[in-house]
């Protein structure tokens, strides 16, 4: 079959052309150009400095690993150059009602009895008076993150330590000049330049060329948009709609501002939330990330800035940039030859850390479904195929993220007691209820979340399910009790015996500048 | 009852494997956790001759259940089946024959998908066919078990079904309800009493005998003597995506050496099922009435069998969903709830996907609206990938003849249409939530029935040509050792012990 499979000759290989840099920009690039051959595929990205990106993604999700191995980037390399950090999770802070403290861990609770699964266990045994202690106590992430403590998760099944993963806290900045310095080295083709105009095939629509401000023509055979908000080449050349889900998700706007480290690195995110939405907090090797996610209905500009700032940590460096935004997404995010990545396709808050996991669900879904060179124009099959799939991706997200606005109990705050009445889409109202009447978690093969996911924010905002599987009732008290208290007890040990987060990363992948910094010092 | 009490007394009717089967899942599961389960038993709609043909999760069911395999072997003169082997007969000749397996087609190469892999070779001149890289698929043509063991672990999946009499497998599963401590009933005939609210207070038995329950479960098979006769919950019909409307059956001799699937002989006016135990054969014809009268349909299976039919008795087949399955306190599972269409066997397991999300919503007390909705939503959905499976066989069928003609004009649901374009654009499977069949099984109708998709995933263009090569050597190397390895069928029935009586 040898020659035949590819002319090496053969004619020019198609052309992808990539309108954005940032971090939606340059993972589309590199995984491109590390998946596709360059014989078949060119990559070509336009961006430019003066365009500042918006980078809200410093928090990832485990599968950002999975994109890393599959560019086979070093772990401790690119750790050190983002100014990494290690994250087990998200602690949300105030949300139930004030006072009350969760973490989202990324892992599991507790592990299935008799095939039923944990939580039932647990609701009987506090429901019987066996057992007071929380649901937080039987997951080895949390327990681990509230220690500060971390390591590399074991890779046999069996142990306890099994039962985890983990994702990172980096600088998104720095994040895409890694990637963008590790694609152009393999031939992605990057120009300096802004796009000031659009030619389109007169009959089919399709975008043929762009003119840059420098005059220079760039044409292609596919356009993918990661212009970020402005939504360049899908929302303004092609005019997909905007599909707007304020009225599920209400902050429309964020004050971002880094601060100086102060203390132990947290191996999580923090999510706290504020009268008018929730602040992030970002551990980072050389500073921490902190920002006001808010309604611009319920509170001004002003006072978000004085609320994020009177919390700060540590001593704030710069002012706040603020950033606004429409929560929702185009009605399709490819039409024609343009596909959107990133923002320019939509928009959800980063309160479960999405945004880098949109990136790379998207491009993993487009390289699997892109045009074959020297195929004439694109399959429109293909095209609904990844939509299918993006609007999947989307919604289960935002379903997700809508939960832990309304199930809350801050009474007289507008924002949360409009959150608590809003009407919600059926495909949550189902999930709540069925988490309400027995304590059975969503369960789908395809997207995000998983079950433990659930669990975790149904009980954390404070939902009670008032009963459980009845399948737990054939699994003996006594049993139940001794296996809650071991399991319990098992977690304890074996946290105690990990190093500190800070530890972890000093002796694994330290950011140059601060070794330095220290050494200095010293 | 006070409906904030557990819900601790259900009552299931109907006969067969659908009643016994319902009943040792509920009693098996919920027994220990204070759920009594009263059975009550209708007159069998069972023929000597029938067969219960399986899907492999049957087998993990059964575990649960406590049912021991070489136990329900030999009880039931049965056999196992690794795939159904399609045979396009000589009016139709010009079309090969396919395996479909319960097992994985190839192995990953360098960490692509093996389908891509082997579709590109094809459009560059290989001639090796999709099921000769499916471990279970050359074992099963060579009349051969395939025990797994770690290098066939690695290797991918190997699964199968059954073959079972089903009046032994029925008998089988009401002697281990009885040893569970089930109440059980006999009548005639079940009459319903309701309450005020309109749910089911009681059945009355044979104009005598009053049992009540608080949640009553619906074995009747296509009769729906509760959901459909007594609450008249109506069925959406699905008849305009099928052209099946009539089936014969009947058994013939078994064959001289037991061959360890199904077989689907295609004739121009159906399709003729084969599903072989050591005792006897199984035979279904599937047609339609508009195009073949029941004698001509008797001739078509009996050409097709190359056999002497016995017990042939015909059944109308009307292809169709309850359009709440779970209605008021009344659950229907099997044929109750959804007639399918009979190709690819998948009526057991339909049944058992009722019985597993019943379990798993199973009501903690009287209210359980909740609960209903969700195991509406849930099964709905399940049917329908069934169906759109099933529909994908007859729509996209290459074969001659009247009947395949009227096949291939039938609807074709939203969500099957847009797999078969996804399919033929690129050879991706679309994925989506709720499928009972996995990528395999779609790939290996698909490509058995000619479907050449138009592209592949780009991505496997940066494997070189020879890793290809080497690696489809390697796979048709080791497939080729194993099946040497692997005992005949008849061997390992053999070795269970299987009974000769029967």
């Amino acid at each position: 079959m040898g020659e035949a499979i590819r002319g090496d000759n053969g004619p020019a290989p198609f052309r992808v052309v990539i309108v954005g840099g940032g971090t939606a920009g340059w993972m589309s690039a590199a995984a491109i150009r590390r998946q596709l051959d360059p014989k078949d595929y060119s990559v070509t990205l336009i961006e430019s400095d003066e365009i500042g990106t918006v980078g809200v993604g410093e928090a990832t999700l485990p599968h950002i690993k999975i994109f890393n191995d599959m560019l086979g980037i070093d772990e401790a390399h690119f750790m050190r150059e983002t100014r990494a950090t290690f994250k087990l999770g998200i602690q949300f802070r105030d949300w139930d009602q004030p006072g009350d403290c969760y973490i989202h861990p990324f892992g599991a609770f507790g592990e299935p009895w008799g095939g039923v699964e944990f939580q039932h266990h647990w609701l009987k045994a506090q429901r019987e008076g066996r057992s007071k202690f929380p649901l937080e106590d039987y997951s080895y992430s949390v327990v681990a993150a509230r220690n500060n403590a971390f390591e590399f998760p074991n890779e046999d099944s069996k142990s306890i330590r099994s039962t985890y993963s983990y994702a990172y806290h980096f600088d998104a900045g720095l994040y895409a000049a890694y990637l963008r310095s590790w694609a152009v080295q393999r031939g992605v083709r990057r120009i300096e330049g802004q796009v000031c105009d659009v030619s389109r095939h007169p009959t089919t629509g399709d975008v043929v060329d762009l003119t840059l401000k420098s005059g220079e023509h760039v044409a292609g055979d596919l356009f993918i948009d990661c212009s970020g908000f402005r939504s360049l080449l899908l929302g303004k050349v092609m005019g997909v709609a905007w599909q707007d889900w304020t009225h599920w998700l209400p902050c429309n706007r964020a004050l971002a501002v880094p601060c100086q480290r102060v203390g132990a690195l947290t191996p999580y995110t923090r999510s706290t939330a504020r009268s008018a939405g929730w602040i992030w907090r970002i551990p980072l090797q050389h500073r921490t990330g902190n920002g006001y996610i808010y309604s611009g209905q319920f509170i001004d500009d002003g006072e978000a800035c004085d609320t994020l700032l009177a919390g700060l940590d540590g001593a704030a460096q710069g002012e706040p940039r603020l950033l606004r935004f429409s929560p929702g997404r185009r009605e399709q995010a490819w039409r024609g030859n343009c596909v959107a990545i990133g923002l320019a396709s939509g928009f959800l808050e980063p309160l479960e850390s999405t945004s880098i996991y949109l990136i790379q669900a998207a491009v993993t879904d487009l390289i699997a479904l892109m045009p074959r060179p020297r195929s004439a124009g694109v399959d429109p099959r293909l095209v609904n195929e990844f939509n299918r799939l993006n609007d999947m991706q989307y919604e289960r997200i935002r379903d997700f993220l809508i939960l832990h606005y309304t199930a809350n109990r801050r009474v007289g705050e507008p924002l949360w007691d409009y959150a608590r009445s809003m009407p919600l889409p059926d495909s949550l109202v189902h999930k709540l209820q069925l988490f309400r009447s027995r304590a059975a978690l969503p369960s789908h093969q395809y997207g995000l979340f998983a079950r433990d996911s659930w669990l975790a924010v149904f009980v954390g905002q404070g939902i009670a399910a008032t009963g459980y599987d009845r399948l737990a009732d054939a699994f003996p008290l006594s049993t139940l009790d001794e296996r809650l208290s071991e399991f319990r007890t098992r977690i304890q040990t074996n946290v105690d015996a990990m190093p500190s987060h800070d530890a972890f990363i000093a002796n694994y992948a330290p950011a140059m500048e601060i070794t330095n910094a220290e050494a200095a010092v010293a | 009852m006070n409906i904030c009490q557990p819900l601790s007394r259900v009552v299931v009717l109907g006969s067969d494997v659908d009643l016994w089967l319902s009943v040792n899942a509920i009693s098996r599961a919920l027994g220990p956790a204070g759920v009594t389960v009263i059975a009550i038993e209708l007159p069998t709609r069972l023929k000597p001759s029938d067969i219960s043909a399986t899907l492999p999760p049957l087998e993990a069911f059964h575990a649960k259940l406590g049912i021991k395999e070489s136990s329900l072997i030999r009880a039931t003169a049965g056999s196992f089946s690794f795939g159904q082997n399609f045979i396009a007969g000589s009016r139709a000749g010009r079309n090969p024959a396919f395996f479909h397996a319960w097992g994985a087609y190839g192995a990953p190469i360098d960490g692509s998908a093996f389908f891509p892999c082997w579709l590109k070779a094809a459009r560059y001149g290989l001639k090796v066919s999709f099921q000769d890289f499916c471990l279970t698929a050359v074992a099963a043509t060579n009349g051969r078990m395939l025990l797994p063991d770690e290098a066939t672990t690695a290797f991918g999946r190997t699964d199968y079904g059954y073959h079972l009499q089903t009046m032994a497998y029925a008998g089988y599963l009401k002697s281990t309800a009885a040893t569970l401590g089930v109440k059980i009933y006999q009548a005639q005939k079940g009459l319903v009493e309701r309450d005020d609210s309109g749910s089911i207070a009681a059945l009355i038995l044979d104009g005598s005998l009053r049992i009540e329950g608080q949640l009553f479960v619906d074995a009747t098979g296509p009769e729906a003597i509760l959901i459909g006769q007594s609450l008249d919950v109506p069925s959406d019909c699905w008849r305009q995506y099928f052209s099946v409307d009539r089936v014969l059956s009947a058994r013939a001799p078994a064959f001289t050496k037991t061959p360890p699937f199904a077989e689907i002989r295609i004739t121009g006016g159906g399709w003729t099922a084969l599903h072989p135990t050591p005792a006897t054969t199984g035979v279904l014809h599937a047609y339609s009435s508009d195009c073949l009268s029941d004698e001509a349909a008797l001739r078509s299976a009996s050409a097709a069998a190359n056999a002497q039919l016995a017990d042939v008795s015909f059944h109308a087949v009307n292809t169709c969903v309850r359009s709440r399955v779970w209605d008021g306190n009344c659950v229907a599972v099997g044929g109750a709830a959804c007639v399918l269409d009979p190709i690819h066997d998948v009526d057991s397991h339909a049944l058992q996907l009722g019985l597993v999300h019943l379990l798993s919503v199973f009501p903690v007390t009287g209210q359980f609206a909740v609960e209903r909705a969700e195991y509406n939503r849930v099964m709905r959905r399940s049917y329908e990938r069934i169906r759109d499976f099933q529909c994908a066989f007859y729509a996209l069928a290459p074969f001659d003849g009247n009947f395949w003609q009227q096949a291939r004009g039938q609807a074709v649901p939203p969500a099957l249409s847009h797999k078969i374009d996804t399919f033929r654009a690129r050879g991706q499977i679309a994925p989506m939530e709720d499928e009972t069949f996995l990528p395999d099984s779609w790939q290996a109708i698909f490509t058995g029935l000619g479907v050449t998709p138009e592209s592949w995933p780009p991505t496997i263009d940066r494997i070189p040509p020879n890793r290809f090569k080497e690696e489809f050597h390697r796979t048709l190397e080791f497939i080729k050792g194993k099946v040497l390895e692997q005992p005949t069928h008849d061997g390992y029935l053999d070795t269970l012990g299987r009974s000769s009586a029967a």
